[in-house]
């Protein structure tokens, strides 16, 4: 009976620990708060609208344009952008370059929760969200569709991530047995993420090698698998240096006594492989141009918005990365991570929207509306992102180092 | 109404291959210059 | 044939046992896809399939008295699966009536990854409303843009031309066919469909351009053409080659097992490799 009541107590006071914690922590009015509070609540009066009243009520898509902004942006876009964690994963635990160690735990918490966020958001976008379980229980599995790899793929991906991740949960709720299992789990769960990874961020470029009769020639390609593989990377690890350089100014206080300088020495290194992956990236594009003639496409508007695209944004700040870590100048490479960034984003939505029925009578561009619904998306991430690293070991070195080896 | 002319789809190959070069090349001196950063700025680690 | 020859092989982009079927010419087809052969010429734009196919599948009919809806060329919607469209050209005023071709190897059923939109053993291409979950795949990748998205309603179809599934379960003629005055439209197997087509480009080799729109386009479609000028001025899309769109995405999906094996491995190996090179010389040092 005692012992009922100890149970009992213990799982009393466990709860009332997670209550506390679930409270918010700091100020409540911060600019971030006081900026991504309304858009929040507007964004969910249009999913309100938008789930009642049809898609159709609060985007612009149409008849010639079946997948817009959500899809674009949300989805393809942001999944490119998670690309950090298996990269540093696969530095991490597969080559063991302690160097990076610091920043594996956040970096697997920024991709899990870009899974679950912007991967998620494809729900939103579903005409008859309720039959997603069709593909997944198995009443009806379309193997030949590069959609159900991509959509199985992001599910199996976010338990791997939460699994490389849950040791630092683990350290939260104080439970060191349950971490030491979850954490013999990471080298499997890391292998399997890598792998994973390679092929959804390619099968995300596979999606559109059906869409052949309505891509600008100068996009459509049949490697585009390989190049959206390629250029996960350096869109990964720029996002890493940007998001990275944002948390150590608004995180300071969580940080270790010297992570700071740790943490610019891992910038040079991660610039590095962005100026190499994106010069390989150049090159790539570079061969298919010339493969498939394009030489009399590149006079016209089409062409020279592709030139910015591939010259401007990878090439530019490829040099600018290189330039950056031999001269040891932080302020050029985050200016080029943002460049990388951007050349990604313009990348990811021409091939998905703006250069997808180029030629349509009607073009595409998305709604406010759908913006909101974007930016609501990206504030709740980041709100719980910020949940999560004031209450988890996860910036730093962290106790990990106790209990291993 | 269908007629029939050889098509090479091989043509391209030899440019191609020249870019290839080029890219070796470059790729040699890209890593050159990244693995070797300016001496003095290396020194004095802040 | 080449590309044909490997995929019989491999057949791992196969759609249905349908299509498979269809790509692998030299196993003889058990059962055969039916087929509309639409003869252009002989369509006189009178829109009485545009109106049965409309009270077939219970959508808004059309006036087509008053409406005035030739003046315009419009492309299938959510509510009109077929439409008839005037074309001024070389050889005068032509109508065509446009729907879903029914692609032997279609890309909107390689595309659906809940087999919503589904190639049946007799050829019709239809979508299922239990297994859709609205994902809009379909309209991406097919390359006539047919499949149309009811974007003001919560529940929202997929709307495509089904070649009146239902009736030919009950061996009737699908309603555009059985509607059309001018015998333009004419319904059976492709195989005879394609005699037919023939003896009537021979019989009269001046009347039509000698090409089958259909024949051959995206490996082969159910609704067949003949027309009595080039296709492109008809608003036929000629740019779409013979490759079955599957095809486009059979490279990609068959390296999928490859890697899943070979990856793991891979990383596994040098993991283990890693390992061993760090563990012997000193513990703490990582640094370089
Ligand atoms: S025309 Fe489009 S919708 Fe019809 S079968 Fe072919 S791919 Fe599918
Ligand atoms: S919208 Fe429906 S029918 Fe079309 S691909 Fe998606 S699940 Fe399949």
């Amino acid at each position: 009976m005692s012992k009922q009541k100890t149970l009992s107590s213990e799982v009393r006071a466990f709860l009332k620990f997670l209550w506390s914690e679930m409270k918010p922590r700091g100020k409540a009015l911060t600019p971030f708060n006081v900026i991504s509070v309304p858009i929040m609540i507007a964004g969910l009066v249009i999913l309100v609208i938008r789930f009642t009243k049809g898609l159709g009520a609060v985007t612009n898509l149409s008849q010639d344009f079946p997948w817009g902004f959500w899809i674009g942006f949300d989805v393809v876009t942001g999944v490119a952008f998670a690309g950090g964690a298996y990269l540093i994963t696969f530095v991490v635990y597969v080559m063991r370059v302690e160097k990076y160690h610091s920043i594996a735990r956040v970096t697997v918490l920024n991709g899990l929760l870009a899974y679950i966020f912007y991967a998620g958001a494809l729900v939103l976008d579903l005409g008859r969200p309720w039959n997603i379980i069709n593909p997944i229980i198995g009443n009806s599995f379309g193997y030949n569709s590069v959609l159900f790899l991509v959509s199985w793929h992001f599910l199996l991906y976010m338990i791997t991530e939460f699994i490389e991740f849950s040791p630092a949960v683990a350290e939260w709720l104080g439970w060191p047995k349950v971490r030491k299992f979850l954490h013999s789990l990471t080298l499997a769960a890391v292998i399997f993420g890598i792998t994973l990874s390679t092929l959804h961020q390619s099968g995300l470029g596979a999606l559109f090698l059906l869409a052949k009769s309505k891509i600008h020639p100068l996009w459509y390609t049949e490697f585009i698998p390989i190049l959206f593989f390629v250029s996960s990377i350096f869109a990964g690890l720029s996002m890493v240096i940007f998001e990275g350089t944002i948390s150590h100014r608004v995180f300071k206080d969580r940080l270790e006594p010297g992570a700071h300088e740790s943490f610019n020495k891992i910038i040079f290194g991660l610039a590095k492989g962005a100026a190499i992956s994106m010069f390989v990236y150049y090159f790539f594009k570079a061969l298919i141009f010339i493969h498939e003639g394009h030489w009399s496409m590149i006079r016209d508007a089409w062409g020279l918005w592709y030139l910015l695209e591939v010259v401007g944004l990878v090439l530019v700040p490829c040099f600018m990365f290189a330039y950056g870590v031999r001269h040891r100048s932080l302020g050029i490479i985050r200016t080029a991570s943002v460049l990388t960034m951007l050349g990604i984003i313009l990348n990811r939505l021409n091939i998905s929207v703006i250069a997808f029925n180029w030629n349509a009578a009607v073009h595409y561009y998305p709604s406010w509306m759908e913006i909101v619904v974007t930016l609501m998306v990206i504030s709740a991430e980041i709100w719980v992102f910020r949940w999560v690293v004031t209450r988890m070991p996860v910036f730093g070195p962290s106790r990990e180092f106790a209990f291993t080896s | 109404m269908e007629s029939y002319s050889y098509v090479n789809i091989f043509e391209t190959k030899g440019l191609e291959y020249l870019l290839l070069i080029c890219f070796l090349v470059l790729f040699v001196v890209l890593v050159r210059y990244l693995s070797a950063p300016k001496a003095p700025a290396n020194k004095p680690k802040t | 044939m080449n590309r044909r020859d490997f995929f019989a092989l491999t057949g791992t982009a196969a759609l249905t046992l349908a299509t498979k079927k269809a790509s692998a010419d030299e196993i003889p087809l058990k059962k055969e896809f039916v087929g509309v052969l639409t003869d252009t010429t002989r369509c006189i734009g009178c829109r009485a399939c545009e109106v049965a196919c409309a009270e077939a599948n219970g959508l808004p009919v059309p006036d087509v008295e008053n409406d005035n809806a030739l003046e315009q060329p419009r492309t299938p919607s959510e509510t009109q699966l077929t439409v008839v469209n005037r074309h001024n050209t070389d050889a005068g005023e032509v109508f065509v009536k446009q729907q879903c071709m029914h692609c032997w190897q279609p890309a909107c059923t390689a595309a659906c990854l809940t087999n919503a939109m589904y190639k049946t053993k007799d050829g019709p291409v239809i979508w299922r409303p239990d297994k859709c979950m609205g994902c809009r795949f379909c309209m991406v990748s097919c390359p006539f843009s047919i499949p149309k998205f009811e974007y003001h309603s919560w529940n929202p179809k997929v709307q495509k031309c089904t070649m009146c599934w239902e009736r030919l379960q009950q061996g009737e003629k699908p309603a555009c066919v059985q509607a059309c005055p001018a015998d333009a439209l004419m319904f059976g197997m492709k195989r005879e469909l394609m005699e037919i087509a023939r003896v009537r480009i021979y019989r009269h080799p001046t009347k039509y351009v000698h090409h089958i729109y259909g024949e051959h386009e995206v490996g082969g479609t159910g609704w067949l053409y003949l027309s009595a000028v080039p296709f492109e001025q008809l608003g036929f899309r000629t740019d779409l080659g013979t490759t079955p769109y599957p095809d486009y995405t059979r490279e990609f999906l068959y390296s999928v097992p490859i890697i899943l094996f070979g990856l793991p491995a891979l990383l596994l190996g040098m993991s283990s490799l890693t390992q061993n090179h760090e563990e012997e010389p000193d513990e703490g040092i990582h640094n370089e």
